[in-house]
């Protein structure tokens, strides 16, 4: 991989829209050629984030610096940053070519050198047939690689893309992931990638980043956000999980004694992140994780008594949610293959060292106070 | 429409033909009258003639009228689409109840009584020397043509996505550079719909006009308002169905440029 386009960097960056804190004080650092996706529900701040990074906004507090160049107060059009915007925002009185030439137009690029570079994106992108086309005359999916190749002509420092693909099916989301990841692998271009959907961040990134309520949550690699989860917020949007609230007892070295209240039981798993004795937190467990064993058979110590209210068959895998004593609900997954019916009595475990207790973040502090 | 029973549909176009009749009617009445040979007004014509035609072009005064009433109406169209564009695109900048401030006082004139805005202007006009001006009388109909292009440009921006802007700004572009290549060409329509309302607005206003006009500068509905107090004559008619051309020509012209200017615009 070429490394082009520069690196990133953000040091206390806030931003308020009068009292509402869009983004608390954040610290990002991007390495050049990198593909960080910036992943969190609407209203998380990635957008307010995003804007922060083109230009389009000027953050309350802090630095942002593009390589060496300070551009904090640098206008959007002085940053040189390719954009691709949620609706692409391809100007519709423009051809295809002129869509993707007017960054070298109006950097007044002579018209030869303009016109090899808008034909290398055209090939690039596979739409050589389409130069001369009007934008209306264009599929959804079309319109998308016509917005990156008009980001990318102008060979940007950084690439910034909005939930680029939400405006397509999801056939058709899943063959343009592949290709933005190989066309990244090929050319390395910094991209900051905003999306809600953590299935699109899991395939494209090298790291995301997790936002929730104007904060970076957790910024890392995609196997260890979901083996590492710092809190429950992160626990939940990055893959599936059981969470239990459960009360910490003590801590001895990287475990921790929890107790479930409703479940009348205590557990030693491992601790995440600040975890201190004597505090709410939640019981991690992923469903694939989960031990379903017949009640004759025994069970271990850790074994919760449940019975099974749903099953849903995914193909190679079963899906059981089972109903706690408690009267919670979990969800378990394994390897399709024994029989277990429905409103069977079992009990549930899970594998050594698979459980992990985490802090609940805001949110689920919120939901509770509420309730 | 074609659902309808046809008693009812029939009862329908019935009242629409009406309703067309009494607006068209008596405008389109003025054309046969010029064509009157007697110079008294009858109609129908009892005899046709082209003879008031050649009155009116022969008469200095009514040429010079029609000519100032053109002048004016151009000068008065040309500020309209300079400010009133410059003051849509600010409009749609601005935010929440600024804007609905703003929009109120563009939009003022017409609402307020044109006589009452006539009187205003006048005595202003007096202190700064403008009265019996070509210019004058244009910046008085300049308050009544701006709203129309207010109005009409700020409909066209409404197809404006702001990401565009933002797009085009992203890709280097300065705030001029937008304005040209992006803004403009959707905006294209309204600004031809707001010149022809402009200069028709203009080109038949009398109240600010009878206000403003010197005698050597009448405009050609304040000589047709004076012709009528003195003599009625076919010419008159012959100045009415000019004013009706007119209005039609722009018309058509605007229809003609309109939708063009939005096939490559939007």
């Amino acid at each position: 991989m070429t490394a082009s386009g520069l690196s990133l960097h953000i040091a206390g960056v806030s931003k308020r829209y009068g009292s509402f804190k869009a983004l608390e004080p954040t610290d990002l650092d991007v390495r050049a050629g990198e593909f960080l996706t910036l992943l969190g529900p609407s209203g998380s701040g990635k957008t307010t984030l995003l804007n922060l990074i083109a230009g389009y906004s000027e953050p309350n507090e802090g630095e942002i610096r593009i390589g060496k160049r300070d551009v904090t107060r640098l206008a959007a059009r002085h940053r040189n940053i390719g954009m691709v915007f949620q609706n692409y925002a391809l100007f519709p009185h423009m051809t295809v070519s002129e869509n993707i030439g007017y960054g070298l137009a109006v950097r007044r690029v002579p018209s030869e050198e303009s016109a090899r570079r808008v034909g290398e994106m055209l090939a690039l992108m596979q739409l050589g047939s389409f130069a001369d086309r009007s934008i209306q005359q264009l599929s959804g999916g079309q319109q998308q690689r016509v917005a990156l190749a008009r980001a990318l002509v102008i060979e940007p420092d950084l690439l910034l893309m909005d939930e680029p693909l939400s405006a397509l099916d999801k056939q058709l989301r899943r063959q343009v992931q592949l290709e933005l990841r190989r066309l990244h692998l090929k050319h390395g271009r910094t991209t900051i990638y905003v999306t809600h959907d953590q299935e699109e961040a899991l395939v494209l990134s090298d790291r995301i980043a997790v936002l929730d309520q104007g904060r970076i949550q957790q910024l890392g690699r995609a196997d260890d956000l979901y083996n590492n989860p710092v809190n429950s917020f992160v626990a939940g949007f990055i893959g599936e999980s059981n969470l239990i609230p459960v009360i910490v007892k003590s801590i001895s070295g990287s475990r921790a004694l929890v107790e479930s209240e409703g479940l009348r039981k205590s557990f030693t798993v491992e601790a995440g992140p600040g975890i201190e004795a004597g505090g709410n937190a939640q019981l991690l467990v992923r469903p694939e994780h989960l031990l379903i064993t017949g009640k004759m058979e025994g069970g271990g110590c850790d074994g919760i008594s449940a019975e099974i209210i749903e099953i849903a068959y995914l193909g190679e895998l079963n899906q059981f949610t089972l109903l706690l004593e408690s009267g919670q609900t979990m969800t378990a997954r394994e390897v399709a293959g024994r029989s277990l019916g429905l409103g069977a009595k079992v009990h549930v475990s899970w594998k050594p060292g698979c459980a992990r207790v985490v802090t609940s973040s805001t949110r689920e502090k919120e939901k509770k106070s509420n309730a | 429409m074609s659902r309808l029973p046809l008693p009812l549909r029939i009862s329908a176009n019935g009242a629409c033909s009406l309703v067309l009749a009494f607006l068209v009617l008596p405008i389109l009445s003025v054309v046969p009258v010029s064509f009157n040979r007697s110079s008294f007004i009858y109609l129908p014509p009892k005899a046709y003639s082209d003879v008031w035609y050649g009155r009116f072009f022969a008469d200095t005064e009514w040429r010079s009228s029609l000519l100032h009433s053109i002048e004016v109406a151009l000068l008065a169209t040309a500020m309209a689409l300079v400010l009133g564009t410059l003051a849509a695109i600010g409009l749609r900048r601005v935010g929440g109840r600024l804007r609905a401030g703003l929009a109120a006082l563009f939009l003022a004139p017409m609402i307020v009584p044109v006589i009452v805005t006539a009187v205003a202007f006048y005595r202003s006009a007096l202190d700064v020397g403008l009265n019996g001006t070509i210019i004058g009388m244009s910046l008085g109909h300049l308050l009544l043509a701006l709203p129309f292009v207010v109005i009409n440009v700020g409909i066209s921006l409404r197809a404006v996505d702001p990401n565009w802007i933002r797009a085009a700004e992203g890709l280097g572009a300065g705030p001029w550079t937008i304005f040209r290549t992006v803004t403009l060409p959707h905006v294209v329509p309204g600004i031809v719909g707001g010149a022809v309302f402009s200069f028709v607005t203009s080109f038949d206003e009398v109240v600010i006009a009878v206000f403003m006009a010197a005698y050597s500068n009448k405009t050609l509905p304040v000589k047709i308002w004076e012709s009528i107090r003195l003599e009625f004559t076919p010419v008159v008619a012959v100045a009415a169905t000019m004013m009706i051309l007119i209005a039609i020509v722009l018309y058509a012209c605007a229809q003609a440029i309109t939708p063009k200017a939005r096939e490559g615009g939007l």
